[in-house]
């Protein structure tokens, strides 16, 4: 509990000198919140037009994709908000660059990520806040307490499955000199998330639900909030399933911290 | 008690061995083709608390790899390691509470950060209290004038106010040890000067054991009373440093650039050298870069100024250097028997 506290402020210590770091170049800050801004708008607005073309997407209503996508959109922010030193990864593997990491009395994960924050994510945050609003309310979702326990659990797990994906895929770096592609493939994945399951066929539907478990980033564990009548048995386990792809990612990381050699000088 | 013990330590790297082209590139795919370096080959040593020690070396000699299996980054591919009583790579983090590390040029202060932040942070990691934090940074303060750096941004400090900073911040926490691996690589003298100081004065009066590699004869010279010399992996000296320092005090590398220089002059001129000083020892010619001869010269055997006007009164010159004997050579007499 201790060693809990001691984490979160020194996580909040760093981040706040950071951020207050970032200020200093004010119009810089301003300028790119803003570009931030509509780059999300951008590619919610494609989005958007593309679902309102398709009347009728394997039997799913205009809202209940937004809705999808809007849970998507909160699922990954945290991933993006406090998981964006994963993209340098491989540049601090093969540069040895990486070493300084072993030395403070800290865990590495923590460490590692405590060094980025990206505020490109709060702003996608927000905007994700403002769909989902918008989508629960044309959808008449009555929340009620155990409702919003169960999306706090369904969000938390599903959050975990995406920063699970995504931290398999940049430590093999450790393994693998040219790991680029193992990242933008796993993002190029990840995007499939926000689709309903359903359209896919028998291939892809047993490997974005087994293998690589994209389904419960936003699919599955919205089934609990859209009324549906055939909740699949795979839905059920939502709320779980990221502690399970965590633990995993968290032990191929640890492998992977633990063959690293550095590089020769 | 010894604060660092090792014991028949090695460490092995297995390499691919690559070949060559677009077709060697595929192959490497599934290649099975490894060799392995013995980067550390059965090294023992122990260190007690308080030491200053040199840990010194040509290129590739194996000491960066040492450092990192004594700071938990490399498990050891064999022998026994204890640092504070721990072995290192499995209590990484208890290891770490206890030591400082600073790693060449890689600094590891906050890059976006001031200065003075970065400390502060390296304060809240280490739970050092406000007491021995102001009195630390006062003593930096006093060794190294941090204090008009604590506003600068790291990413703008020069090479040399962020080693020094670097250097402090290794020291902030009270370490029971401080690995520095080429601390004053690429710095000029004064700054090398006041990070020498630095680690003699919290050496001196915090008692804090120090693990020092370089290249500099002069950081040697000026910090330890203890070496150990490593080459190939393997410990080729280890003893107070009044012994190794005849060596390098007693030799000068005589640079020498000879006027129209063809294939008989270096013959020509070892046999000049033959006649007049027959002892092997005395005087070493080689060829180096482009254009320079470099003659090693034992002084005791044969005084530099007799060299040199013997080598005037055969050859035209164009250009002389005198120099320190480098690292290299250093080790090259130590295998030639010199200090047996
Ligand atoms: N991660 C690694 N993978 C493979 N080989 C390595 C690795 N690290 C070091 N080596 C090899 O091990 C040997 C010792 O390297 P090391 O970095 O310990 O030398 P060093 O004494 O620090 O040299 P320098 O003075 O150049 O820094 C070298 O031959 C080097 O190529
Ligand atoms: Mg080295």
């Amino acid at each position: 509990m201790k060693r809990l506290r001691h984490y979160f402020r020194l996580y909040f210590l760093i981040e706040a000198q950071y951020i207050k770091s970032k200020m200093q170049y004010r119009d810089d800050f301003f300028i790119s919140s803003i570009g931030m801004f509509f780059s999300s708008l951008t590619t919610i607005a494609v989005f958007w037009v593309l679902l309102a073309s398709i009347p009728d997407l394997a039997g799913w209503s205009f809202n209940q994709l937004v809705f999808i996508y809007a849970f998507y959109m909160l699922a990954i922010s945290p991933f993006q908000i406090l998981f964006d030193h994963f993209w340098q990864l491989r540049f601090h593997v093969i540069e040895g660059t990486f070493i300084k990491y072993y030395f403070r009395p800290l865990n590495m994960l923590f460490y590692y990520l405590s060094e980025m924050f990206d505020i490109k994510g709060v702003v996608q945050l927000v905007l994700g806040i403002a769909m989902f609003i918008y989508a629960s309310i044309k959808l008449q979702v009555s929340w009620n307490l155990p409702l919003l326990l169960l999306l706090a659990a369904t969000l938390f797990s599903a959050s975990l499955v995406t920063i699970s994906i995504m931290m398999i895929a940049a430590s093999s770096a450790f393994w693998i000199f040219n790991s680029w592609p193992v990242l933008d493939l796993a993002r190029r994945l990840r995007e499939f998330s926000p689709y309903p399951m359903t359209i896919f066929d028998g291939f892809f539907k047993i490997l974005f639900t087994y293998i690589i478990p994209i389904g419960f980033v936003a699919f599955y564990p919205s089934q609990f909030f859209l009324g549906s009548q055939s909740i699949s048995t795979a839905v059920y386990l939502s709320p779980l399933i990221g502690i399970g792809t965590f633990a995993l990612a968290y032990w191929i990381w640890l492998k992977g911290v633990n063959s690293y050699t550095g590089t020769g000088s | 008690m010894s604060l660092i013990e090792i014991q028949n330590l090695s460490k092995y790297f297995k390499v691919l061995n690559r070949r060559e082209g677009l077709r060697g590139a595929f192959l490497d795919l599934f290649s099975g083709d490894y060799r392995t370096v013995k980067a550390v080959d059965d090294i023992s040593f122990s260190i007690d608390e308080g030491e200053i020690v040199g840990y010194i070396g040509p290129n590739g000699a194996g000491k960066s790899t040492t450092i990192k299996m004594m700071t938990g980054i490399l498990q050891p591919t064999s022998g026994k390691i204890e640092v504070n009583q721990l072995e290192p790579y499995s209590n990484r983090i208890a290891n770490a509470r206890r030591m400082g590390v600073v790693f060449g040029q890689r600094t590891q202060l906050w890059w976006d950060l001031p200065v003075i932040e970065s400390f502060k942070i390296l304060k809240e990691i280490y739970e050092v209290d406000n007491e021995t934090f102001k009195q630390q940074m006062g003593l930096f303060e006093d060794l190294i004038e941090i204090k008009k750096l604590y506003p600068v941004q790291v990413r703008t400090l020069s090479l040399g106010q962020r080693m020094l900073c670097d250097i402090a911040a290794a020291f902030l926490h009270n370490p029971k040890v401080v690995f520095l691996d080429e601390p004053t690589i690429g710095l000029d003298v004064s700054v090398k000067a006041k990070i020498r100081d630095v680690i003699r004065e919290l050496n001196h009066t915090q008692n804090i054991t120090i693990i020092l590699t370089t290249h500099d004869l002069g950081d040697i010279e000026a910090l330890c009373q203890r070496i150990i010399i490593i080459d190939k992996g393997k410990i080729l000296f280890d003893g107070p440093v009044q012994r190794v320092n005849q060596l390098f005090g007693v030799y000068r590398t005589l640079k020498a650039q000879i006027f129209d220089f063809n294939q008989e002059t270096l013959p020509r001129l070892n046999a000049l050298i033959q006649t007049k000083f027959p002892d092997p020892d005395a005087v070493h010619i080689n060829q180096s870069e482009d254009f320079w001869t470099d003659l090693i010269i034992n002084q005791e055997k044969a005084p530099l100024r007799e060299v040199l006007n013997l080598i005037m009164s055969e050859f035209a010159l164009e250009d002389i250097r005198i120099v320190e004997i480098s690292m290299e050579n250093v080790v090259q007499r130590i295998y030639d028997g010199a200090l047996l």
